[in-house]
């Protein structure tokens, strides 16, 4: 009996020993259990990619979300394999390391992963043998993401000025040829004795510029191109009255359409959400900006402002461009929706504006213009299909139907 | 003299219609600067100078006569949000959407209203084109917005692979963790659409 209660004790005591070296071991060494598994580590590398970690988490950087390497080390293993499956419950739960990082990362919710245990480990190999391993430049840096490359279109400006210096210097060398060889022509003419007296005052005959500025037909000539620049210059002069071409505002944040609806080819639709729909464009309001902003350059003075506006509601007071007279109706989804015109065909390549310029006139002529001579975007209207038959049926098929023919010509459709 | 008098005088001239055209700052001159401003609220402009344009006001109250603001306003804006709750009239029988952002998992169980035609999805991926694209790309691999952004899941990765129809719809509409409310930008009819889209790429 004794011996059995004595091996009973010593069993227990050994038990004992055994959970305190394990319970130590899981505190520790947790580095330890992380698996080095080759076939695991891969099976982990393709886990982190497919369930999205990647988006949000790196190895050896913040990225959204903490740097991994060595998580295993700040936590517990079961902590991990909760936290990723549901990082809200365990920061509701209270414990003090989960709301430590919920906070440090301004409160930014992990999404819930229906990940298993297992699974998870072998995403803590993978990244434990990236820590191990560096490896060398093998993920983009999100930061170079917004680098883009310039495009190459039409020949570049200072080509086109060396084209031109080129072509004026071959010029200037054509005319001192010529020179040189009236000179060669005129003294081999002197030297042959047998010329009349007519041609040799011809061949003698000295260029007087003097008498040549003062004869009347230059000073005619002279005197009209003056009158008539100067009264182009008037005309036109008085024609810009009222129109708002090459307006170009400084405006109360420096927004810049080149970076956004250019270099990073966001829809002009996207902040301007009328277009389609209403008379006006809009333009965007604060919460759309946020829609990016919220991660985006958010120390940046030109962002700041973003922000002041949100805390306060208080909106940015941008600089009105584009302005038609009260007098006058423009209706954008009319063009943009129903007419299928590009933006860019009245507000020019806005894409490439650091700062927004009024490219059209936006005068009556400009609006006329184009009414006469643009043909109707009529396929797949229903609406049009009968306007169309007649209109064939009167001016032959060659003849498209233009929007001067529904009217846009007519005074009432554009003013009231 | 005379002579002198004529050039000076066109030269004057010249320099005065040169000011005319608008550049820069400089919106340029006006020649019926009453016709052209706005007497009632307009929505996109807003004129808080009470004494602008005095010198040709015959206004009853007193202003100048290019003021455009409502003084009953925040801000004096000429605008203003319309009363929380309200429906719009053209809402091509959608219903509203009165779900608040934390009843996602009220959401999910929403069925989409539309049908699935090859119109409606053509239509989607459009729209998916002007509103999503920038940021979730192909749907697989983050777009140009997306990878500055960061964090911008594939829908096809398993966390989002199996999200329903009205989940995704609701997304749209509120945001969800990181990404914004996109719902004042779409009209829910649209968000529908996109929806059936999305429904697409979370195949791929
Ligand atoms: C949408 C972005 C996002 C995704 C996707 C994401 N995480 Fe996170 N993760 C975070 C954020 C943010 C935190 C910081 C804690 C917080 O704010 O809740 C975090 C914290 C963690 C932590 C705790 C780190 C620490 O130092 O305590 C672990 C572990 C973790 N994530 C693992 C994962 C794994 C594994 C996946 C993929 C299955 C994943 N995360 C996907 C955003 C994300
Ligand atoms: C990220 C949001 C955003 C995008 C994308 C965007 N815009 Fe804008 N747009 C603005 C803001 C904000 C303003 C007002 C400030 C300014 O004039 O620069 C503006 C102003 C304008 C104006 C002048 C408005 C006026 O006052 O008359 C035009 C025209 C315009 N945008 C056209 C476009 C076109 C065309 C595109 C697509 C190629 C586009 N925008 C894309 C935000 C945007
Ligand atoms: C779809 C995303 C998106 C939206 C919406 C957006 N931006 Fe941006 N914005 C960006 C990106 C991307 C950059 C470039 C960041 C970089 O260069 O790294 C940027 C840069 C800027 C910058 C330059 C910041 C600096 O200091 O270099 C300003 C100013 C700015 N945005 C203002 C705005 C305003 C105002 C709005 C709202 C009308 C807006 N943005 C809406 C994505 C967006
Ligand atoms: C047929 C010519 C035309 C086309 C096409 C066009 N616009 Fe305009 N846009 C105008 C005119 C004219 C105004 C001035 C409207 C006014 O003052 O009432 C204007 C004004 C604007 C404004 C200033 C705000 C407003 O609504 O008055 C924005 C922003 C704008 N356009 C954006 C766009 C975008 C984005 C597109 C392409 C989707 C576009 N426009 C296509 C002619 C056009
Ligand atoms: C680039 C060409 C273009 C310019 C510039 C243009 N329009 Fe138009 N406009 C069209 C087209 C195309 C339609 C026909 C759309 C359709 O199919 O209904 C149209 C239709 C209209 C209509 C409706 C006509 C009707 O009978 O239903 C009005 C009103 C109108 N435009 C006003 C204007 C005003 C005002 C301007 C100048 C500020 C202007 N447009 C400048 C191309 C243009
Ligand atoms: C396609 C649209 C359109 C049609 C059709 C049209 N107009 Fe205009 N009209 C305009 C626009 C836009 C302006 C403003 C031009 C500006 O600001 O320079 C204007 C300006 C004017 C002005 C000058 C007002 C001022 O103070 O500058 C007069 C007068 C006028 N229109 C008369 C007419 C008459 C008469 C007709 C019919 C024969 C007509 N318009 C048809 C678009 C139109
Ligand atoms: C400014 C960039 C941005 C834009 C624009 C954007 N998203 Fe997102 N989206 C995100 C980010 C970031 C996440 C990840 C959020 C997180 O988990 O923190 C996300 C997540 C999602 C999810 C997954 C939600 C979940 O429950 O896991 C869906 C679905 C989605 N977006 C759909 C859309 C659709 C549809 C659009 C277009 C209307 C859109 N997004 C536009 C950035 C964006």
């Amino acid at each position: 009996m004794i011996s059995k209660n004595a091996f009973t004790r010593f069993m227990t005591a050994c038990m004992l020993v055994c959970c305190f070296l394990f319970s130590g071991v899981e505190v520790f060494a947790q580095k330890d259990q992380v698996p080095t598994d080759e076939a695991i580590i891969k099976n982990g590398e393709s886990l982190f990619k497919d369930w999205g970690c990647n988006t949000c988490h790196a190895v050896d950087r913040k990225v959204v979300g903490p740097a991994l390497a060595g998580v295993y080390d700040r936590r517990t293993l079961p902590w991990i394999y909760e936290f990723v499956r549901n990082s809200s419950k365990v920061i509701a739960s209270g414990d003090p390391q989960a709301v430590a990082v919920y906070n440090e990362f301004n409160q930014l919710q992990m999404p819930n992963h229906d990940l298993e245990d297992n699974d998870i480990l072998a995403i803590m190999a993978y990244v434990k043998n990236t820590e191990d391993n560096p490896v060398v430049a093998a993920e983009p840096d999100p930061n170079v993401g917004g680098e883009v490359v310039a495009e190459e279109g039409a020949i570049p400006s200072e080509y086109v000025n060396i084209i031109i210096i080129g072509l004026i210097v071959v010029l200037l060398l054509i005319l001192l040829v010529l020179a040189i060889m009236i000179r060669f022509m005129q003294r081999y003419l002197r030297d042959k004795k047998e010329l009349s007296e007519d041609d040799l005052e011809i061949v003698e005959e000295k260029f007087d510029l003097v008498a040549f500025i003062k004869s009347p037909t230059v000073i005619g000539i002279v005197t009209f191109l003056v009158i008539a620049l100067a009264a182009k210059n008037v005309i036109d002069g008085l024609y810009m009255v009222g129109v708002q071409q090459n307006y170009q505002p400084e405006q109360p944040i420096a927004f810049s359409h080149k970076i956004h609806a250019g270099d990073y080819e966001i829809d002009c639709q996207y902040c301007h959400t009328g277009v389609e729909i209403a008379k006006s464009a809009n333009i965007p309001s604060v919460n759309i900006c946020m829609n990016c902003h919220s991660a985006i350059k958010t120390d940046s003075k030109e962002i700041q402002k973003l922000y002041a506006a949100q805390e306060s509601g208080k909106p940015i007071e941008w600089v009105r461009v584009h302005n038609l007279p009260d007098l006058a109706y423009f209706n954008h989804s009319q063009h943009v929706n129903v007419g299928q015109i590009e933006c860019q065909t009245c507000h020019g390549e806005i894409q490439e504006m650091e700062v927004v310029k009024q490219f059209a006139p936006l005068t009556m002529g400009w609006c006329i213009d184009c009414h006469r001579n643009t043909e109707l975007n009529t396929e797949g209207n229903g609406y049009y299909d009968k306007l169309v038959e007649m209109h064939n049926k009167v001016n032959g098929e060659k003849n498209k139907m233009k929007v001067e023919d529904i009217g846009g010509l007519e005074c009432s459709k554009c003013h009231y | 003299m005379t002579n002198r008098l004529k050039a000076a005088l066109t030269i004057f001239t010249l320099a005065v219609l040169a000011s005319c055209t608008a550049k820069g700052d400089d919106p340029g001159l006006e020649y019926a600067p009453q016709m052209y401003h706005s007497v009632p609220y307009e929505p996109l402009t807003q004129i808080k100078d009470k004494d602008r344009g005095e010198w040709l006001s015959n206004r009853e109250d007193g202003l100048g006569e290019f003021y455009n603001s409502n003084p009953n306003n925040e801000y004096e804006q000429n605008v203003r949000v319309p009363v929380a709750g309200t429906v719009r009239r053209t809402s091509n029988n959608v219903l509203p959407y009165r779900l608040g952002k934390d009843d996602i998992a009220l959401a999910a169980e929403i069925p989409n209203p539309l049908p699935d035609t090859p119109e409606i999805l053509a239509e989607g991926k459009r729209l998916y084109e002007l509103y999503c694209d920038h940021c979730h790309g192909n749907g697989k691999e983050a777009g140009k917005v997306g990878v500055v952004f960061a964090g911008v899941p594939s829908y096809s990765s398993p966390a989002q692979r199996n999200l329903s129809e009205g989940h995704v719809f609701h997304v749209i509409t509120h945001g969800i963790r990181r990404m914004g409310a996109h719902g004042s930008q779409i009209s829910p009819e649209k968000r529908w659409k996109i929806v059936k889209y999305v429904k697409t790429l979370q195949q791929q």
